[in-house]
């Protein structure tokens, strides 16, 4: 039974990883979970189907080579792990074991961006760009806790790769109220709509340009927030409709570094699409090594947090075309 | 009967696989003419054997039906041996030689230097990059071993692949999971590219490493077919708890004197003067031998 969600609530990300494989598993005999050592969300899966589920210990390479040769005799492996590790470690397996052939593989874990206060050996921040640059391989960054259980569920019928970017998933709001949104892989979602300017974002920082855009409605400002948690392949079509939509007028804000990721994602279909931007507005990690803090605080200090995205956007709007 | 496979198969002897090995190192050496590009014939001719002893022996494949569940799965973990792979399978009836020998290396070929599984239906992965497929083997053992299936995943690596730590953790994976089904080669010919076992890396004790991981292992001369035949015989069943290794001491460019030992033939190519040179020292090697045969009987 797939468990419901209610809008506003605050919900663990990992807790519905753990919740929807068991709930696949049993309606796809050839779901296999493979874990290097982050096992605790996996148990009920764990203890409902032991014989498919893989636990190497901390082996993130031979991890992802296992999903390959399971993937390769007919079954859907998932991995589960913390992403600066399977994302860096074990990034030639998923390329050439993996995306190479196009198989069937997920790779869903925590620690994208800065988050969990663990320093630069346990932030993802260049996973986006590592994954994008693979051919075959889907990349998606989700902020919804609940939506975490839908992407799981349509990646059943995937034929090729995906990746599946979380944050630290202890804590998350429910962001969409069930049924008012289309989420589909490959589409992005407009969370908010408005005219005057579009946020592009992604992940844990979703639910800051809502804060954003909230706040700058109290001034008349009309914002759009588009929840891009595709990144690829990119919703293309929906960057030209909010170019025409939204005077040309672009803020991205995401928890990754501010080159390679979803900005550049953007500025690519800009570019390849002809699009005439009034303002584009770049706000992510800059090119240090973040240090320690909380999550909140290390957005705030890298230029990324609330009030810079209420600054930036204010910006966008004032631009002169 | 351990499947239907086995059913059908004509295993050869002793005597007819050492033919086939002639026969292939013959055909790699003729392919090593004409291809303009370099090979990597030192390891081709160090793993020939092997090869042989495998296609013609050990593994219950079936050309016709390449998709057939019951069939053994063979990963070429050392990729860089595709060359003599593809002419082995084509001996085992998978491919046309002329099909490989005309267009190895060519734009468009399904014949590269390292195997694509995407792009050549009938080997098991995509594999080159070293230390990648035992891990990729072990997946598949798991995957047997959870459907009831009763077939072998037979995995090919070189000695100097296992210098990558991914070899170790797939070791590790392997005998944690029980794996009996799942049976590694090392062509273990004591050199890297650039140096010998012992100059620069030393693998030694390397029966002691496998052991240590908790593998069952067998040392064989690998270029004796008796004792390839007689290791693939001695294959544990597959129900068992324990992965095999067998470790198959060998010599880089085997069966060609002036290539045997020698660094400079890692990888190389056969104008038409070296050709004839190392067809006619394959030739002689094989006379020697049987005449030492021959004298010893």
């Amino acid at each position: 039974m797939p468990v419901t969600f209610t809008f506003g609530e605050m919900l663990s990300a990992r807790s519905v990883i753990g919740t929807t494989l068991a709930e696949l598993g049993e309606t796809h005999e050839n779901l296999w979970v493979l874990t290097p050592d982050i096992g605790a969300t996996l148990v009920e899966f764990r203890d409902k189907y032991p014989d498919r589920f893989v636990d190497v210990g901390l082996a993130e390479q031979v991890c992802v080579g296992i999903a390959a040769g399971l993937a390769y005799d007919g079954n859907i492996p998932v991995v589960s792990g913390m992403l600066p590790f399977l994302s860096m470690r074990a990034l030639e397996q998923i390329r050439t074991d993996v995306c190479y052939p196009n198989l069937p593989v997920k790779i869903i874990g925590t620690h994208g961006g800065l988050v969990g206060n663990g320093g630069s050996t346990h932030y993802a921040v260049e996973d986006l760009a590592l994954m994008c640059a693979l051919t075959n391989m889907t990349v998606t960054s989700i902020g919804d806790p609940a939506m975490v259980g839908e992407i799981l569920r349509q990646s059943m019928s995937m034929t090729g790769p995906l990746y599946i970017r979380l944050a630290v998933g202890k804590s998350d709001k429910v962001l969409y109220e069930p049924g008012q949104h289309d989420i589909r892989i490959g589409k992005g979602i407009v969370a908010r709509e408005g005219s005057d300017v579009t946020i592009f974002t992604h992940g844990t920082v979703v639910a800051q340009a809502l804060e954003a855009a909230e706040s700058l409605a109290e001034d008349g400002r009309s914002v759009r927030v588009v929840d891009m948690f595709t990144l690829k392949p990119i919703d293309a079509d929906l960057v030209v409709q909010c170019a025409e939509e939204t005077g040309g007028r672009f803020v991205v804000v995401e928890d990754h570094l501010a080159y390679g990721g979803l900005a550049s994602r953007i500025a690519d279909v800009v570019v390849d699409r002809g699009i005439h931007l009034t303002a584009f507005e770049r706000l992510g990690i800059p090119q240090v090594y973040a240090g320690f803090g909380g999550d909140e605080e290390l957005r705030d200090k890298h230029g990324y947090g609330l009030t810079a995205t209420i600054a930036a956007t204010r910006r966008a709007i004032a631009a002169k075309p | 009967m351990d499947n239907d496979l086995m059913e059908t198969e004509q295993r050869h002897s002793v005597a007819e696989l050492e033919d086939l090995a002639f026969e292939l190192r013959s055909k790699l050496l003729q392919l090593c003419g004409t291809y303009e590009g370099a090979v990597h014939i030192g390891g081709d001719l160090s793993s020939a054997d092997i090869f042989t002893a495998l296609f013609h022996y050990g593994l219950h494949v079936d050309p016709d039906d390449i998709s057939n569940p019951t069939r053994d799965r063979f990963l070429l973990s050392k990729g860089h041996a595709a060359v003599c792979m593809y002419i082995a399978m084509s001996m085992r009836g998978f491919f046309s030689y002329e099909g490989i020998v005309d267009t190895y290396g060519l734009l468009d070929s399904a014949y590269g230097m390292h195997p694509c599984k995407v792009q050549l239906p009938g080997v098991e992965a995509s594999t080159g990059s070293l230390g990648h497929g035992l891990p990729i083997a072990v997946g598949m053992a798991l995957s047997a071993r959870h459907r009831g299936e009763t077939h072998r995943v037979v995995c090919l690596l070189g000695d100097g692949e296992t210098g990558e730590g991914s070899v170790w953790e797939a070791a590790m994976a392997a005998r944690s999971n029980e794996l009996g089904n799942l049976v590694a080669f090392v062509d273990r010919n004591r050199q890297l590219m650039t140096s010998f076992d012992g100059e620069r890396v030393v693998l030694e004790p390397y029966p002691d490493k496998w052991a240590a991981f908790g593998w069952n292992v067998i040392q064989v001369n690998g270029h004796d077919m008796g004792e390839l035949v007689s290791a693939i015989d001695r294959f544990p069943a597959t129900d068992s708890n324990r992965p095999t290794v067998i470790i198959c001491d060998t010599v880089k460019g085997k069966g060609v004197d002036f290539m045997e030992a020698n660094l400079a033939w890692h990888a190389g190519s056969l104008n038409p003067t070296d050709l004839a040179r190392a067809l006619a020292a394959l030739e002689s090697g094989r006379t020697h031998s049987s005449a030492a045969e021959k004298e010893t009987v």
